[in-house]
């Protein structure tokens, strides 16, 4: 009974943490109709989303956040920060949303050093030449010869031509003269070779996703006379677009209304395939499913570290109800991702990071149901810490945008995309598992006087069956991706760096299995060996990334290294301490 | 003797081995950073003895001594597990049953043995394949065909061994996979083709092995085309080719060279040493560049500085510089830079290119390939590539073939024991570039993967049963 009722408030208490923030703000007729401006079409980066997306992806790109904190403590939301921007609102040069870290880099734009390092687009203004001397010669230099100080300046230099690049692909050229048309028409045509939103969807008369300013332009009463034979297209589209910003700019509520209402009617009319998917997609942003669910985790974790260290059932059981609590939306938004994007749950990094976490929790649901009494919350401390890290992780992976972006042609084979992808990050996370196990193993046995020969024993086979299986998945896995690159080029086996760490996963599970089989280590020697599977496998799933950093890439994954390294060394130290002599441990087997 | 039996059945080998696999293995991803794939590949895996740099391991701002490392190779750690793997199967894993389940399970073993050559050489499968669905089925297809050779091999296994049927099934899997990539390694030939739209190809390009061709053209119905294999381009060889009325020194071999660069562009320093050459080293830089590294993805273009001598005179003809450069299927480049060379009144159109072998199927017959259309799509409002594709035309008029067919991403052509795959493109979406490979036992890997697949997943719900079981 007192279990039925705990789990019933366990569950109302979710609930009640997840529907927080769902609901947009109220708006009455007197206010911007901001929620319906949200659920427009936008195609970026070959997919077709609501304007929500892509404020928050923007928004993310410039300052890693999601919405926007005042001064004034208020929050504004990424879609009102893109319609304060794009319709050249003026305070919009004041918000805050240039994240930029690095001292130096302040230092040579004369700016202070300040807590949360955003800066507005005001306060770089008058040092953007400065900016583009700096990136000048950081891009004359080899790859391998530019130092840190180059490197923190493209990325800084990126974000302010990627927030140049939107606005001017919302610029109204209505009002340019004549004689500047032919350089306009040339600057627009120069901009449309980069990634910008096109805000205008196609039409029954035009078969190309348009941005809004080549819209307007091609509506532009001189362009008769600058091109021959040019038939005026005044597409309706654009008009509206445009009398809405203009009507937002000067805060005209019942216009902008108006405005939106005639847009919308007039895209449900000509395409009403348009508007499909798109609240989903608002929906699915608004409830942010991955990081509550991360929270949650955590919670589970501590509770569950109490339940087992005291031996409290009813803790470790209200922990396990939370658990699968948590775990039904983070199963339903990597649902929501697969039908949203087309693709499998795993396509690149931050999918990957969020699949892996959701197999563990996973994972630890099972251990709770196979091994039962025996498990004592054990399924639960692993679900939750690796829900919990492998989401954070995940979170942080996301800086670079659209995480539903589209792919490569290589890439692009859903069947290989199912199949090798996820049986390899199956296989990453068995080999996760039973390190993590091995890491509570080592530390109850070293500080706690929980480790007892019954639960060191009911230890050891949780880690011995998860490294089976890990062994299992990340050979088929393996051997999968060798298929694919076989299928793809012909070539089975290649060396390549990506290959040979998911083989040393491989290699490194079936040392651990033969040592078990030739009685060379003892339960304590296979915790230290399953500590050791965590730093093969987060070589093989970020290390390997790293290799060529020197020669493609910048921005996060230096810091990606950086944490690599922390968690190798902080791995190589648990490994250390679970080595010192037994009559050091406090648990006496 | 039996010093060396107990040596080889004892699991502390196979542990040891598998460590110095993984030492190796890691020691070659970290010389990727700055070594070709192939340089790597021959330098650790595919010998007997590998040679570890000593300065992979550190970051490369540190100064390393250039110190070699010498290290069991892959062939060798191979070798030695395959030793191990037999030896201990052979010892602790004989077979207890007698009578007739012990027939049985030799009927079922020879059976799967049966199914295995059959899935390896295509029994039942076209002789031109190409997919015109999805790739899905296609590999599915060819899974399955897997999966039934390792379902018949765990029968006979399981009437054989019994329980532990799972451990003997994946280990003979891993011993097959080991087998199958010793052979792909000796035998596989990786090869690309290179056509421009409406061309017709008969050739390819053996983009690991390069030749020095020179072709006469005077004849007026045909060409005569001699070669000097890449193996006999030494610095300070001295060659006298059969065939041709000159002989060749080389000066120097250049494992990579630059793009060439015009020579009035070049400072004044470099152009003053820069050796007074003939044809286009007369107008352009070529020059010695360290080997690309296998991470960044980049290719070496080996360059030689040669010079010719006519053979009855012993006059010089010139110093020439012939690079990888001035091949176009190398640049993937549409105009042509050949290197005229006159002797006696005959001109030789001279080439340092890949090494070229014209097609041929299994019955002898040779067959080329016409590019009819190519086709890139993106991603809209992106430069993303979303898909390529060659429309070609198949002729092989020996083995009355004449076929239309469609080689797209993924989706590969499969004939004549070779299998074309889309890999490129020419500037301007002109022409495509197929990678052909040649390898006969490219199934083997479908097939292992199976075996141990179903050996282990045996193997470990058994093992897990039981323990739940025993508690219960």
């Amino acid at each position: 009974m007192r279990k039925l009722i705990t789990n019933i408030i366990v569950v109302l208490f979710a609930l009640w943490f997840f529907q927080s923030g769902v609901k947009p703000p109220k708006e009455t007729s007197a206010d911007f109709q901001l929620n319906a401006f949200a659920h427009l079409p936008v195609k970026y980066g070959g997919r077709k989303k609501p304007i929500d997306t892509l404020a928050r992806n923007f928004l993310t790109v410039l300052s890693d956040k999601q919405s926007l904190r005042m001064a004034d403590r208020k929050r504004i939301t990424a879609t009102q920060w893109l319609l304060d921007n794009i319709s050249g609102r003026p305070e919009a040069m004041d918000y805050k949303v240039f994240r930029i870290e690095n001292l130096d880099v302040l230092s040579g734009l004369g700016l202070e050093e300040r807590k949360r390092f955003r800066y507005s687009y005001r306060e770089l203004l008058p040092n953007l030449g400065k900016i583009d001397a700096a990136v000048r010669s950081a891009h004359g230099k080899e790859d391998r010869q530019r130092d840190l100080y180059d490197k923190q300046v493209i990325k800084v230099a990126n974000k302010i031509f990627f927030y140049q690049n939107m606005m001017a692909s919302f610029e109204d050229p209505t009002a340019i003269p004549t004689e500047q048309l032919m350089a306009t028409v040339q600057r627009y045509i120069r901009l449309e070779n980069y990634s910008i939103p096109l805000v205008i969807p196609r039409t029954p008369g035009n078969p190309r996703w348009r941005p809004l300013m080549s819209a307007l332009l091609a509506s532009h009463p001189a362009m008769n006379a600058v091109i021959e034979g040019h038939d005026i297209s005044v597409d309706p589209l654009a008009l509206h677009l445009n009398a809405m910003l203009a009507a937002y700019r000067t805060g005209d509520v019942e216009l902008f209304n108006s405005e939106l209402m005639e847009y919308g009617a007039l895209l449900q009319a000509d395409t009403p395939s348009v508007f499909e998917k798109l609240s989903f997609e608002v929906f699915y942003n608004r409830l942010g499913a991955f990081m509550k669910s991360a929270s949650l985790y955590l919670l589970v974790f501590v509770l569950s570290l109490f339940g087992w260290l005291f031996r409290k059932e009813g803790l470790v059981g209200a922990a396990r109800t939370l658990m699968v609590c948590a775990f039904i939306p983070h199963t339903l938004a990597i649902i929501a991702r697969v039908l949203l994007s087309g693709y499998p749950p795993v396509t690149n990094l931050y999918s990957s990071a969020i699949f892996i976490g959701w197999a563990a929790v996973a994972a630890g649901i099972v251990i709770e149901l196979v091994f039962r009494k025996k498990a004592a919350g054990m399924g639960n401390l692993v679900g939750g810490i690796a829900g919990f890290t492998t989401l954070l992780i995940a979170h942080f992976l996301s800086g670079d945008g659209d995480t539903m972006e589209q792919m490569r042609a290589v890439l692009d084979t859903r069947f290989w995309l199912a199949t090798h992808v996820i049986t390899i990050t199956l296989g990453y996370m068995g080999t996760f598992v039973s390190g993590t196990i091995a890491i509570f193993y080592i530390f109850a046995g070293l500080f706690t006087r929980r480790l007892d020969v019954e639960t060191g024993e009911n230890l050891y086979r949780m880690m011995y069956s998860t490294t089976c299986f890990a062994l299992l998945l990340s050979f088929v896995g393996t051997v999968l991706g060798g298929l694919w690159a076989d299928d793809s080029w012909g070539r089975f086996w290649g060396w390549d760096p990506k290959e040979n760490g998911a083989l040393m996963i491989v290699i490194w599970n079936a040392i651990m299995l033969h040592a078990r089989y030739g009685r060379m280590v003892t339960p304590r020697g296979f915790a230290l060996m399953a500590v050791g599977g965590n730093i093969v496998t987060a070589w093989s799933w970020f290390g390997v990334n790293q290799l060529s950093v020197g020669l493609h890439s910048y921005g996060f994954t230096e810091s990606a290294s950086f944490w690599l390294m922390v968690f190798c060394a902080s791995q190589f130290a648990i490994i250390l301490l679970g080595a010192v002599p037994l009559r050091w441990w406090r648990s006496k087997q | 003797m039996k010093w060396i039996v107990d040596f080889f059945l004892s699991l502390k080998l196979t542990v040891v081995l598998l460590c110095l696999s993984m030492v190796l293995v890691f020691a070659g991803t970290l010389a990727q950073v700055d070594k070709g794939i192939w340089t790597v590949m021959d330098q650790y895996f595919r010998c007997f003895i590998a040679e570890i740099d000593l300065y992979v391991f550190f970051p490369r701002s540190m100064d390393i001594p250039n110190i070699r490392i010498p290290f069991p190779g892959g062939f060798l750690i191979g070798w030695l597990l395959v030793i191990n793997l037999v030896t201990v199967h052979w010892t602790s894993f004989k077979v207890q049953v007698s009578g007739s389940r012990r027939i049985a399970g030799i009927v079922m073993l020879l059976l799967g043995i049966l199914v295995t050559v059959g899935v390896m050489f295509g029994w039942g499968v076209a002789p031109v394949a190409s997919t015109e669905s999805d790739a899905f089925w296609r590999v599915f297809l060819r899974l399955g065909r897997g999966t039934l050779a390792a379902v018949v091999f765990y029968v006979a296994c399981l009437l054989l061994y019994r329980k532990r049927a799972g451990m003997v099934l994946l280990h003979g899997g891993i011993l097959f996979l080991l087998v199958g990539e010793f052979a792909t390694a000796l035998f596989a030939v990786e090869a690309t083709m290179t056509i421009k739209e409406g061309e017709t190809i008969n050739y390819v390009d053996r983009s690991q092995q390069l030749e020095l061709s020179f072709t006469d053209t005077s004849h007026p119905d045909f060409d005569t085309t001699t070669v000097v294999s890449g193996d006999v381009l030494k610095n300070g060889a001295f060659i006298k080719p059969a065939g041709l009325p000159f002989d060749i020194r080389i000066n120097r071999y250049m494992i990579n060279s630059n793009n060439p660069q015009p020579l009035q562009k070049i400072s004044e320093s470099l152009r003053s040493r820069y050796p007074q050459y003939e044809g286009y080293g007369s107008r352009l830089y070529v020059a010695a560049l360290p080997e690309v590294s296998g991470a960044g993805g980049a290719r070496n273009a080996p360059a030689v500085d040669v010079e010719f001598f006519n053979r009855a005179t012993g006059d010089s003809l010139g110093r020439y510089i012939l690079s990888l450069w001035f091949y176009p299927n190398f640049v993937n480049r549409s105009w042509d830079m050949p290197t005229n060379i006159a002797v006696d009144g005959k001109t030789y159109t001279t080439y340092f290119r890949f090494r070229r072998e014209y097609l041929k199927s299994p019955s002898g017959n040779p067959f080329s390939v016409q590019l009819l259309d190519f086709v890139h799509e993106k991603y809209e409002g992106t430069q993303m590539p979303k898909d390529f594709a060659s429309q070609i035309l198949l002729v092989n008029e020996g083995d009355n073939i004449e076929r239309e067919l469609r080689i797209w991403m993924n989706n590969p052509l499969r004939y004549a024991r070779r299998t074309f795959y889309q890999q490129g493109y020419l500037p301007d979406d002109s022409g495509t570039v197929l990678q052909v490979v040649r390898n006969d036992s490219w199934m083997i890997p479908y097939l292992s993967c199976m075996i141990v697949f179903v050996g282990m997943a045996a193997q470990f719900i058994q093992s897990l049963g039981r323990y739940l079981r025993r508690d219960a």
